[in-house]
């Protein structure tokens, strides 16, 4: 039973990563590897903050704004100057690495003593029957209000041309919307909910540490692949209960992993492969590039 | 206008409309190849290890612990600490698959894995979390917080800037453990007796380790009492090694190396650079040494292992709540020393220096 607990707030906090990666992958079919270094750099601003002294949920907004921000220049180096797109990702990845260090002042914050979102210091709420669950509550209510704030979103004329300008990138030209700035809007969304992410996450386990970045673009792709290919069936269910699902799904075969006693030396093959199996039989099934019809 | 929006969107959404034959299929798969996977997982390194008990056994207790270690990396420190935290624990009379089931996992340095790592082992309801360097450490703390797991660490070279224990020492929770926190004075008094003229020291450094930087400070603290100046060159992955050594020694005398694991990890490129211009390289620990290094006054990770389960055994038995516990730092340095190395940078090492080695190396192993 705690072992699911353990999955479910994983998979929640890290769902807002897979939403981030759904919006830059999946509807602007852009390959944005600054995800890496936003995903630290939320938690960089939030466990600082929070250090500091400041309000723990105060400390997620300006997480989210940085994180906007990072997504923004990225955007911004690739459309404005023309750089390729995953140029533009490494390059706003690597100089946020530096950036990272500086926010957070040194490579692994604690903030053990301090209070979190999840608990509000050493109260009596820490020791509710029902505190164990407090994680998974929390993060419950912040991803279900980001899901409904995008699906919302999705539905304004705004969110409708994001949508169309990965697919096709005439189309907001033709209605005479400028096909770029909803690129660069789409980016910092994406990278705001990234560092959301971390921020939840930095809060969760209570530090930043530089290195928390590695492999979360592969990890968050792997979660939007498995929601979206896996519950493919179920049409009614929206792409972002699907992403969310996914990246559950995701944390779950991990710890089955590692709950089987997997040898830890082949832990990112089992990825790749489950990654494979779920490409290359649901692209078959298509008859399209696995890649573009998620 | 908005027609052409709702029909696009409508053409967006449609793609997921189709059941698909395969989508089951896709679920399985995974599921057997994991399944696969954990046949073969059983290979002889991930065998529980056999600790060699010695000692008999004081006094066998009649009920059964169950014990996760997550160990962050595989590093031969960090393996010697696991394997002296079983003996210590034989010791005591708590041995693997008599009266004490051992569940060992390592995070091959993924911190999202070893969050996971450490939170399965909560979800088990183990008895003890043993976690091994710094990052682990933190996890398991993390975890095990609001339960009654107990949590004991080692190879954490800064407890107190990890935020597991306050500046007196006291634990800050359900936890203690031993920290391997690196002798810098008897290296340094080490290095100006090999090198009485020395005057700059070089310290190569990963700027992403924390255990570095609170080490790095202690050399700042300490390189006056033995008149040298330190000059430091942090890099951020190994593929900044090879600049960041020639530019380094240029300007130093000779290096000494931290428990870096990307440094460490380079070591045979660091050395082969530093001994075309003459210049030694000191090591941190025995392994160091062993691959080249000059000369280390090194801890030895297999009696910080020991020290650990002895301190486990305590818990384990409820003599002692393990956050009533200081952490102990493990102080005794030895000497190790590399023949060849001095050798090949026409360095004499006295006699006096030679005896006080607890092992001195004629050859250097290869990698």
């Amino acid at each position: 039973m705690d072992i699911f607990i353990g999955i479910l707030e994983q998979g929640l906090i890290y769902s807002l990563l897979a939403l981030g990666i759904y919006i830059t992958y999946t509807i602007l079919n852009f390959p944005d590897l600054t995800v890496d270094s936003s995903f630290p750099l939320g938690a960089a601003v939030s466990v600082r903050l929070i250090a500091a002294g400041v309000n723990p949920w105060l400390s997620l907004l300006p997480a989210l704004l940085a994180g906007c921000l990072a997504g923004f220049i990225t955007g911004i180096i690739h459309v404005k100057f023309k750089v390729k797109d995953l140029f533009s990702g490494i390059i706003v990845m690597t100089g946020l690495y530096s950036v990272n260090l500086f926010i957070a002042g040194k490579a692994n914050l604690p903030i053990f003593q301090a209070s979190t979102i999840f608990l509000p210091g050493q109260t009596f709420l820490a020791r509710a029957p029902w505190s164990r669950y407090a994680t998974i509550l929390v993060s419950a209510v912040i991803v279900l209000l980001v899901k409904i704030g995008l699906d919302l979103y999705f539905q304004t004329k705004s969110g409708l041309l994001l949508r169309a300008v990965g697919d096709n990138h005439n189309l907001p030209t033709s209605l005479a919307v400028d096909a770029n700035s909803m690129k660069v809007l789409g980016l910092a969304l994406a990278n705001g909910l990234v560092a959301l992410s971390g921020a939840v996450l930095g809060q969760q386990q209570r530090f930043f540490e530089i290195s928390m970045g590695t492999g979360s673009m592969v990890m968050g792709l792997a979660s939007v692949i498995l929601g979206i290919k896996l519950l493919d069936f179920i049409p009614k269910l929206r792409p972002s209960s699907k992403v969310i699902l996914g990246s559950i799904a995701y944390k779950a075969v991990i710890a089955a992993a590692i709950a089987l006693g997997l040898s830890p030396n082949s832990l990112k093959l089992v990825t790749a492969l489950l990654l494979l199996v779920i490409l290359v039989l649901s692209g078959r099934s298509k008859g399209q590039d696995p890649l573009r019809s998620i | 206008m908005n027609l052409h929006i709702r029909q696009a969107s409508k053409r967006l959404n449609s793609s997921s409309a189709r059941p698909k034959p395969f989508a089951f299929l896709s679920l399985i798969l995974p599921l057997c190849i994991c399944l696969l996977f954990t046949a073969c997982a059983r290979e002889p390194g991930q065998e529980p290890s056999q600790s060699n008990v010695n000692n008999q056994p004081q006094a066998i207790d009649s009920s059964h612990f169950t014990l996760g270690i997550s160990q962050f990396a595989q590093h031969p420190s960090l393996d010697n600490c696991r394997e002296g935290f079983l003996q210590g624990l034989a010791a005591e009379g708590f041995v693997e698959g008599k009266n004490l089931t051992i569940d060992y996992q390592n995070a091959n340095a993924d911190m999202a894995v070893a969050a996971q790592i450490s939170e399965n082992f909560v979800g088990k309801k183990y008895d003890m979390i043993m976690a091994i360097a710094t990052p682990s450490a933190m996890h398991a703390f993390n975890a095990a917080r609001d339960t009654d797991i107990s949590v004991i660490y080692t190879a954490v070279s800064d407890p107190v800037a990890a935020g597991l224990a306050d500046e007196e020492g006291k634990s800050l929770g359900n936890l203690t453990g031993t920290s391997d926190a690196l002798p810098v004075d008897a290296q340094l008094k080490m290095i100006r007796e090999i090198m009485p003229q020395a005057k700059k020291l070089g310290i190569l450094y990963t700027l992403s380790e924390a255990n570095s930087e609170a080490t790095l400070a202690r050399y700042q603290d300490l390189v006056g009492k033995y008149n040298f100046e330190l000059i430091t060159v942090g890099i951020s992955n190994s593929s900044d090694i090879p600049l960041a050594t020639d530019k380094i020694l240029k300007e130093v005398d000779c290096l000494t190396n931290l428990t870096d694991n990307t440094v460490v990890n380079s070591l045979p490129l660091i050395l082969d650079k530093a001994y075309q211009k003459n210049i030694p390289v000191f090591g941190s620990e025995v392994e160091q040494v062993a691959l080249g290094c000059l000369a280390a006054e090194g801890l030895d990770y297999l009696a910080l292992g020991q020290q650990t389960g002895h301190m486990a055994a305590r818990v384990l038995r409820g003599e002692v709540q393990a956050g009533d516990v200081p952490f102990e730092t493990i102080t005794e340095a030895y000497l190790y020393l590399n023949l060849e190395a001095a050798d090949k940078l026409g360095i004499s090492l006295s006699q006096d220096c030679q005896d006080r080695a607890k092992e001195v190396f004629t050859e250097t192993l290869t990698p």
